[in-house]
């Protein structure tokens, strides 16, 4: 064995204990999570489910967490039809419409705006632009509507610069042809280009709506906290990553309450699985 | 040499620690306080070590019986259950009454609105009362905004026993994760309202009388305040007061001038020098 193969092993090894190190991060979290929420998936069982009474510090207690869980999908929702049409018309103009200056205003504005701390949205959110929506009819400062709107805020840089790479990931010559062909500026883009960026965008939409379900801090702050199916968009809701914000500090480790807690971050972590994984598949049938 | 030395040195720091160390647990209503306590009592005591658990008052008496600590932070008297055992094990248990919990209820400056009912509270609470003119027909049709804290907050659990006397609260409640966030909404929701510590309230809201009687220190203090409960701390006496150690300067230093102050700062009512 000469030196040359000897660095290329230790190189490899490296490469793949760094590698494994997130995969094993991975398997262990799951693990880690599943046997957490043993004690109240065989204690409560099904209920937890199909109640929409969450009383764990009662006696007798009760853990449903169906309104959590429909107040979770409702306001990811609501976020998502928000955030995703705006993040394609920006991403959408910054590719073929905007000049350079004003691509590089636009993009550096989306940028600083993912690095605003998510604590000091909800404070905004909860100080300037509650009263505002109190004037319009809110009942209750914190509800579905402001949360939905804080969780915009957070996400649209993200679908919004994930949407402009699929776009532009598109070979320039497709745009041009059709542009050749007579077709109109928006025709080009729109029909044709972003059709052709179908997956990449889907896969975006895909992403975005990700990151919302998981979003903490901002619902934690401005979406009211009552654990009740709203029925408008001035109704509090209290999404399940709230739930365990709020709860995880003080709760006896150990107790039903605590692997109670684990449940709904195994539901969360399970719908992000179930998103990458449909993500992936949406980016593989395209490439074949 | 110099590792052998060094670790000498960490076994050393190590057993002498171990030595000193005092363990509290109980009530995480308490909790906060000991946290104050303990940041200052370790500038006075330097080599003291002290170990803080919030896990609930009756963990807290549970390990004062099994000796896994040294004082039980709670903030409810003895269950008949634990004096039984205590006089089986021919234990004796000494309580310490560290300061005073006495809670708030407030709305907003706007509602006509000065005093409310222990019942009338409840009802609200528990959600069968849910418009203003169904408490009183002076005030206005509009639909209540019930604001309470998190279930994981000690104000909670004493509002949930005195208040509700253990009913649950409605689900349409609204949980907000801190005092501050409750007087905020308050402040500027006219149709709201909350319960806080009274060591938090601000000139924003208004603090109504309980049953007739205002959350006066004095009333708060002689629990003639009906949402008010003395917080202790346990210490086990079986074998004398603790008259030197740990324990002593622990408790000498929450009920000096300063410590009391430190419980007012943690947002209850002091129970000495006022």
């Amino acid at each position: 064995m000469n030196r040359r193969d000897f660095k290329n092993i230790i190189n490899q090894s490296i490469i793949t204990a760094v590698a494994m190190v997130g995969i094993v991060a991975l398997i262990g979290l799951f693990i880690f999570i599943i046997r957490e929420t043993i004690p109240a998936l065989t204690e409560v069982g099904a209920e937890i489910f199909t109640s929409k009474y969450w009383y764990p510090t009662y006696d007798p207690p009760e853990y449903g967490m169906l309104a959590m869980i429909v107040g979770s999908f409702i306001l990811t929702g609501f976020a998502s039809i928000i955030v995703i049409p705006i993040g394609y018309i920006i991403a959408f103009f910054l590719y073929d419409y905007a000049t350079n200056a004003e691509q590089k205003i636009i993009k550096s504005a989306i940028d600083l705006l993912s690095g605003v701390p998510t604590v000091i949205i909800g404070t905004f959110l909860f100080i300037y632009v509650s009263p505002i929506l109190m004037n319009f009819g809110a009942w209750s400062s914190g509800n579905l509507l402001l949360a939905a709107i804080g969780l915009s805020i957070l996400s649209l840089p993200y679908a919004a610069s994930l949407m402009q790479e699929s776009l532009s990931a598109i070979d320039i010559s497709l745009k041009e042809s059709a542009l050749a062909l007579g077709a109109s500026r928006f025709t080009a883009g729109f029909r044709i280009v972003s059709k052709a960026a179908l997956s990449g965008i889907l896969n975006s939409i895909i992403l975005t709506i990700n990151r919302i379900i998981g979003e903490t801090i901002v619902v934690l702050m401005v979406a009211g906290g009552a654990a009740i199916i709203p029925k408008s968009i001035w109704d509090p809701v209290r999404p399940l990553t709230a739930v365990i914000a709020s709860e995880m500090g003080e709760v006896p480790i150990g107790s039903v309450h605590y692997s109670a807690l684990f449940v709904a971050g195994l539901i969360l972590l399970t719908i992000s699985f179930i998103l990458t994984m449909i993500s992936r598949r949406v980016t593989r049938s395209w490439k074949n | 040499m110099k590792k052998v030395l060094l670790t000498l040195v960490l076994v050393g720091i190590a057993l002498f620690s171990f030595a000193e160390t005092l363990v509290i647990k109980g009530s995480n209503t308490i909790f906060p306080v000991a946290q104050l306590w303990i940041e200052e009592l370790k500038d006075m005591y330097p080599d003291l070590s002290i170990t803080l658990e919030g896990a609930g008052s009756s963990t807290g008496i549970a390990a004062l019986f099994n000796g896994t600590t040294h004082i039980a932070n709670s903030s409810r008297w003895l269950k008949e259950s634990e004096l039984e055992q205590m006089s089986e094990e021919r234990k004796y248990f000494i309580p310490v009454v560290l300061g005073y919990d006495g809670i708030a209820v407030i709305v907003n400056p706007n509602l006509g609105i000065d005093e409310i009912s222990i019942e009338e509270l409840a009802k609200i609470y528990t959600g069968e009362i849910t418009r203003w003119n169904q408490l009183n027909t002076n005030l206005p049709n509009q639909r209540i905004v019930v604001y309470s804290r998190n279930s994981a907050s000690g104000t909670y659990e004493t509002f949930v026993e005195k208040v509700l006397e253990g009913k649950r609260m409605a689900p349409t409640v609204q949980m907000l994760e801190s005092t501050q966030a409750e007087i905020q909404s308050v402040a500027k929701n006219q149709y709201a309202i909350a319960y806080t510590g009274v060591g938090y309230v601000t000139n924003d809201v208004k603090v109504l009388s309980v049953d007739g009687v205002q959350p006066t220190k004095l009333n708060i203090l002689n629990s003639v305040y009906p949402i008010s409960r003395p917080l202790y701390m346990f210490v086990d006496a079986t074998n004398g007061y603790p008259e030197t150690g740990p324990v002593k300067q622990y408790l000498t230093f929450g009920l000096s001038k300063r410590g009391q102050e430190l419980v007012e700062q943690a947002g209850y009512v002091a129970a000495y020098g006022f």
